[in-house]
């Protein structure tokens, strides 16, 4: 493999690859369920690699994560992710910007792990050939390799949740989304999972109530009736959240 | 039956093409409901069983698999003899087993992808005169087999619930939570289809 690196580029060869990243803004954005309010007038501009969401249940935060990938469009206002519409440009975001739903049966559409993988890099346009070569890669990078022939429902729930995980990573997304991801998982899973959302290079995220799971982040957001009442650090924004619970 | 779609494996049923397989049950099954003597009924019955136990399945695991309609078939062969005749109970019963082991011996060696995918490229001329979208109708398929496992297990945690808090078995105390789980599944099963990218692009067969 050569690279050629056009001069004055300013990155050589040995350089590490430049981490995905996207810039995520939300300009005033408001969002109505079934006339309830769920986002109230959110303004952000997520750029950070490791952003952490707290807040109580119904505070608005899956709402968040699925107006960024147009599961959800605004009733006011506007999102953008790198400058593309989530809602006019669904398949563009959706290329780059994965979610991982907080349980993964419901995310895993087909009976065995590979025809899984294979089904998101179809959709995503990798032509057959791409297709063997990208899954077993997306699961060597999570250890799972070994599950590529397995039936979904013989695996534990955090091999699930591994499998779904890997079936984001084969799209080569820059950003990933995850819903509560340690919600449905033991301590040993939980921890492993921790392990490894810590090595991802690519952008993240994370909607928790595992707070531990935030605490080096660089970025932690508090929710609450849809509206943002704290961003900043994360020790300060998790102290801010345990105060407001009560 | 529940788990019936194969795993990939190497016996010859297996590498068979999927189409030609299909298309093979297909015509066994005609062919079977034209054939009413009970010796050739009872040789295709044979046959078909070891078609099905050359893919690697035992005798026992054969009989655990299909424990269900084998019991359905043993039924109708002693209503038949009961209220029909010993003739009809004869071609009745192997007929029915022929089919069962035929069609087991071919789900048992094709993957969902291949059925899916075959499923698909049989929809294109159909698709092609906007009758049918056929992506769309072999992800209904697989995401039948993915969830019908998934919905039996939902109901029997439903009835186990409702027997720790004492309440009796009643169909429609069952079904009434099932199927409102189910809808609040499949709306979350379908944003996440969305946001796994389907449908595919027009030209899904380029490299990218
Ligand atoms: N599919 C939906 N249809 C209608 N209302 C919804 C739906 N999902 C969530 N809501 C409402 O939107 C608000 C925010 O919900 P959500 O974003 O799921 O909160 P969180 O993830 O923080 O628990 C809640 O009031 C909730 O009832
Ligand atoms: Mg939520």
């Amino acid at each position: 493999m050569s690279v050629i690196v056009p001069a004055g580029a300013g990155r050589g060869p040995g350089d590490p690859p430049e981490p995905p990243r996207q810039t995520i803004l939300f300009d005033a954005v408001a969002v109505a369920r079934e006339g309830r309010v769920a986002l109230d007038g959110v303004t952000l501009r997520l750029a950070e690699a490791r952003i952490g969401i707290v807040g109580l249940n119904g505070s608005g935060k899956s709402t968040l994560l699925k107006t960024i990938i147009g599961l959800v469009a605004p009733s006011a206002g506007r999102v953008t992710v790198d400058g593309l519409d989530p809602s006019a440009q669904a398949r563009a975001v959706r290329a780059t910007t994965g979610l991982l739903f907080q349980n993964p049966d419901n995310q895993i559409v087909f009976p065995i792990v590979a025809d899984d993988l294979a089904f998101g890099l179809k959709n995503h346009g990798w032509s057959k050939a791409e297709t063997r070569e990208r899954a077993q890669a997306a699961l060597a990078r999570l250890g799972i390799e070994a599950l590529a022939a397995r039936r979904i429902h013989e695996l534990s729930g955090g091999e699930k949740q591994l499998v779904a995980l890997a079936g984001l990573l084969a799209v080569a997304p820059k950003t990933l989304l995850f819903d509560e991801p340690t919600s449905q998982l033991d301590l040993r899973n939980r921890n492993r999972l921790a392990r490894l959302m810590a090595g991802l290079p690519e952008q993240l995220i994370v909607v928790a109530h595992d707070l531990d799971l935030l605490a080096d982040f660089e970025r932690v957001l508090v929710l609450e009736d849809g509206r943002v009442v704290f961003d900043g650090a994360a020790a300060a924004a998790i102290a801010c959240h345990r105060e407001r619970a009560g | 039956m529940i788990d019936g779609i194969g795993r990939s494996g190497a016996t010859p049923l297996h590498r068979l093409p999927t189409g030609l397989k299909l298309a093979a049950l297909a015509l066994v099954a005609t062919a079977l409901f034209f054939v009413d003597r009970p010796d050739v009924l009872v040789g295709a019955a044979l046959v078909a069983l070891l078609g099905l136990r050359s893919t690697g399945r035992r005798f026992r695991e054969i009989a655990s698999d299909l424990a269900l309609p084998m019991t359905v078939i043993a039924a109708l062969g002693v209503v038949d003899l009961v209220f029909v005749d010993v003739a009809t109970a004869a071609s009745v019963v192997p007929r029915l087993l022929a089919l069962a082991f035929a069609a087991h011996a071919v789900t048992l060696t094709t993957t969902t992808a291949e059925l899916t995918d075959t499923f698909e490229r049989a929809l294109g001329p159909f698709e092609r005169l906007g009758l049918v979208d056929a992506g769309r109708a072999s992800l209904t398929l697989t995401l039948a087999l993915r969830f019908v496992p998934l919905i039996v297990e939902e109901a029997r945690e439903i009835r186990e619930a409702q027997a720790a808090r004492g309440l009796g078995s009643h169909p429609i105390a069952v079904i009434v939570p099932l199927v409102v789980r189910t809808l609040v599944r499949a709306q979350v099963v379908a944003d996440a289809i969305d946001a796994r990218g389907f449908p595919p692009p027009r030209n899904s067969n380029n490299a990218k």
